[in-house]
């Protein structure tokens, strides 16, 4: 048995050197970073860069400019999945109202609820941090690497120290339950919905305008979300697709680490089916 | 520079596949998601020497944050070692 462990792991060495030597020695990847451009990157880089160009973007971010700009459809789809993978974590795990009573009475079986001091003083201390970063990544996803699923996927982490160290009771007396995370949630993607749309309603004022416009276009001219805000970029509506998307992803983890700490007995006692036959 | 960069993405992938290798033999499960984390971290690393840095802040936030977070949770559900 230990013999054959150790023939597995030297196996996957030597396969992985194998691979990573081919892949190197016959130069497969080229330069590692790439030196050169291919046509649709130069594309992309010439609207963001050039104001003349009709497909300016007006952000100096290109992957933000590519996910909720030259390929927002795709990062709607995409949000469209998330909010359907945690609408189903949702179904699968909640309780019902008539159960809910269960969760207060383990509450109060638990005297000092959370970890000891020391872990709990260095949560609240990074949790602050957390949030700091998270709302950095998110506002700046116009301007530097980030954006609004990065910025809600470091938000989430921030409310799963505190259920970790300070247990969910401590969070829900914060305020934050499970009903009102899942509220933010939905008003994330009702906002992500309503910039998208908002374009379209200048078709009945008489205007050209299609789904999910950013700027104006030489044959669309009459939408135009705001470009600077003071001196920073805001990249049109890159800025409020990523404020909307770090709301909807931090809130809709949250709701599935609130949900997943309710503890294990209380869905057993949930699921218990009748005695008998 | 190059040569830097496949040298320490060699390095970065080879510590990555120790864990991995790690974390499939252990039998605590709570070590295992460890292993997991730290080769994640490894994996973030090679993200930004591949000039990602957009992948890095999504993965490092999910992979081993909340990849790990959901794990444990399972893991607090179930029971943390395996019985072979």
């Amino acid at each position: 048995m230990k013999r054959m462990e150790h023939i597995i792991a030297v196996g996957m060495v030597l396969a992985v050197a194998l691979i990573a030597y081919f892949i190197t020695h016959t130069w497969a990847l080229g330069p590692i970073p790439p030196v050169e451009l291919r046509g649709i990157a130069k594309l992309y880089l010439r609207g963001m860069m050039s104001k003349t160009t009709p497909f300016y973007v007006s952000s100096p971010e290109a992957v933000t400019s590519i996910l909720w700009d030259y390929r927002g459809l795709d990062t709607l789809y995409e949000t469209a999945v998330f909010f359907l993978a945690i609408i189903g974590s949702v179904t699968v795990f909640r309780l019902l109202r008539e159960h809910e009573h269960m969760v207060e009475e383990h509450r109060k079986e638990i005297k000092v609820p959370g970890m000891t001091l020391i872990v709990k003083l260095i949560t609240k201390l990074t949790f602050t941090i957390i949030m700091v970063i998270a709302a950095a990544i998110a506002l700046h996803g116009q301007i530097t690497p980030g954006g609004g699923f990065q910025g809600g996927a470091a938000l989430a982490v921030a409310p799963l120290l505190a259920v970790a160290a300070l247990s969910r009771y401590f969070v829900e007396d914060v305020g934050l339950k499970e009903r009102t995370a899942l509220a933010l949630r939905t008003l994330g993607l009702a906002i992500i919905g309503l910039i998208a749309l908002v374009p379209l309603m200048l078709i009945g004022l008489g205007g050209i305008a299609y789904f999910m416009q950013n700027l104006p276009k030489p044959w669309a001219r009459y939408v135009g979300f705001p470009q600077w805000l003071y001196d920073v970029p805001l990249g049109g509506s890159l800025f409020f697709y990523n404020v909307a998307e770090c709301l909807a992803v931090g809130a809709g983890f949250t709701v599935l680490f609130l949900l997943l700490s309710i503890p294990e007995k209380i869905y057993m006692k949930v699921i218990e089916g009748e005695k008998g036959e | 520079m190059y040569i830097l960069h496949l040298i320490m993405t060699a390095i970065c992938l080879t510590l990555a596949l120790v864990f991995a290798y790690l974390a499939i033999v252990s039998k605590d499960l709570l070590m295992a998601v460890v292993f997991s984390a730290a080769q994640s971290i490894f994996y973030a690393l090679v993200f930004y020497l591949l000039l990602a840095p957009d992948i890095v802040l999504a993965y490092v936030a999910v992979s081993v944050g909340i990849y790990s977070a959901l794990l444990v949770f399972i893991i607090r559900k179930t029971e943390r070692y395996e019985k072979v």
